[in-house]
């Protein structure tokens, strides 16, 4: 199995800054499955490496998705480069995810 | 102590549950995309900032209820003993995203998938090894690497992933193994390798002789009825080559079915808005393929 090629950000720049992301999810459930899946392939093609993810359970710790102003998840902040984003749902809309991780 | 989220008393309330639910949903979110989100399928679960929990959606609750449990209807028909068996063999659960190439015609097929409830994978017929289209749709009804149950190695189509989700797979070789041992699993096979031809066979004859608005109807059908979600996420350009028609010829039955009030199309978003209605204009066979594999 193997991903499918796409095209790549035409700024060079863009991918030369770290991304660090926070990704809020619940363990196992569809959506959060999902946007794990869409945001691995996103950083695979566009990020090359160049990016810290940090997946977080809600059920394990809500009280950090509440201080980082997450009330649904699957939520995907990203920290760095500021200004901070924050996105919503399963990540299925690539172009989204992209804007909002600014590439 | 007091929580701030509705709970319901027993099952008999539940529908009245679900309405306070959803308005104690409203009551806590004010922005406007994050509504979006839950109104499209997209969210899994709200923390309640009062108490600090989170707490489950009805279709997150019931995908979790489900378990390790596969959702894929051919491996439901093993017994826990069989099941269990074929996971000691190597069968394993992997995440899958959309664009994901799971074999190319002329290549070994390494693993076979079963993709669980929304999974969608198009099997795709190459011509002058760059055109393609779309010769048979595979959801949790089925099995991706069918030719390995029939002892041959090397693919003859396109795997491509057309929605995202889980599958559980195994490699080839571990599969044919198991299957020589499971009369179960061999006639589960048997019956969907009838199913997934008539349904080849099908789209065949559906190519060549029907509309492309009644065409791309059948297809929404069958792509909503394994994603087993609304909205679908297809762009006229994804769509008008799976259908093998240019873009523009996508573009008129789209918004053909639209103004019927069929379905409503916005920014790669497809929302089936009559069900009824739409299969009314699909070709007879949505129906045909539907009742194969109903009856397999």
């Amino acid at each position: 199995m193997r991903r499918q090629q796409i095209a790549k950000s035409s700024d060079p720049s863009a991918v030369a800054a770290v991304r660090v992301m926070r990704l809020y999810i619940v363990g196992g459930a569809p959506n959060s499955v999902q946007a794990l899946a869409n945001l691995e392939r996103i950083c695979q093609q566009h990020l090359k490496g160049n990016y810290q993810l940090e997946i977080v359970d809600v059920f394990e710790q809500p009280l950090r998705a509440l201080a980082d102003g997450v009330i649904v998840t699957p939520s995907l902040i990203k920290l760095s480069p500021l200004p901070a984003t924050h996105i919503v749902g399963n990540l299925s809309d690539q172009h989204k995810v992209l804007v909002a991780l600014g590439l | 102590m007091t929580t701030a989220y509705p709970v319901a008393k027993a099952e008999t309330d539940r529908q009245e549950a679900e309405v306070a639910f959803a308005a104690f949903i409203r009551r806590l979110i004010q922005d406007a995309s994050t509504l979006q989100a839950i109104d499209s399928g997209e969210v899994d679960a709200i923390i309640d900032p009062v108490s600090g929990r989170a707490i489950l959606l009805p279709e997150a609750r019931a995908a979790l209820r489900q378990g390790a449990a596969p959702t894929n209807q051919m491996l439901a028909t093993l017994s826990h003993e069989e099941y269990q068996r074929l996971l000691a063999a190597g069968l394993e659960p992997v995440t899958l995203a959309v664009g994901d190439i799971l074999h190319e015609p002329g290549e070994l097929i390494q693993q076979i998938y079963f993709p669980n409830a929304g999974l969608l994978v198009s099997l795709l017929t190459t011509v002058q090894n760059h055109m393609a289209f779309e010769i048979g749709l595979v959801g949790s009804e089925g099995m991706v690497g069918l030719p390995v149950a029939q002892g041959i190695d090397t693919a003859s189509v396109r795997a491509v992933v057309q929605g995202a989700g889980t599958a559980l797979r195994m490699e080839s070789s571990r599969f044919r193994e198991a299957l020589e041992t499971s009369p179960v699993l061999q006639r589960t096979l048997h019956r969907y390798t009838h199913a997934l031809i008539a349904q080849i066979t099908q789209t065949a004859a559906c190519n060549r002789f029907h509309q492309v608005e009644a065409r791309l109807a059948r297809w929404l059908l069958m792509a909503s009825d394994r994603l087993q979600s609304n909205p679908l996420r297809f762009t006229h350009e994804g769509l008008a080559d799976l259908l093998g028609v240019r873009r523009v010829g996508i573009t008129v039955a789209a918004t053909a079915l639209q103004q019927q009030k069929l379905i409503q199309y916005r920014r790669g978003n497809i929302t089936i808005l009559d069900r009824a209605g739409l299969e009314a204009s699909a070709c007879e066979c949505y129906q045909k393929i539907k009742d194969t594999f109903d009856r397999a």
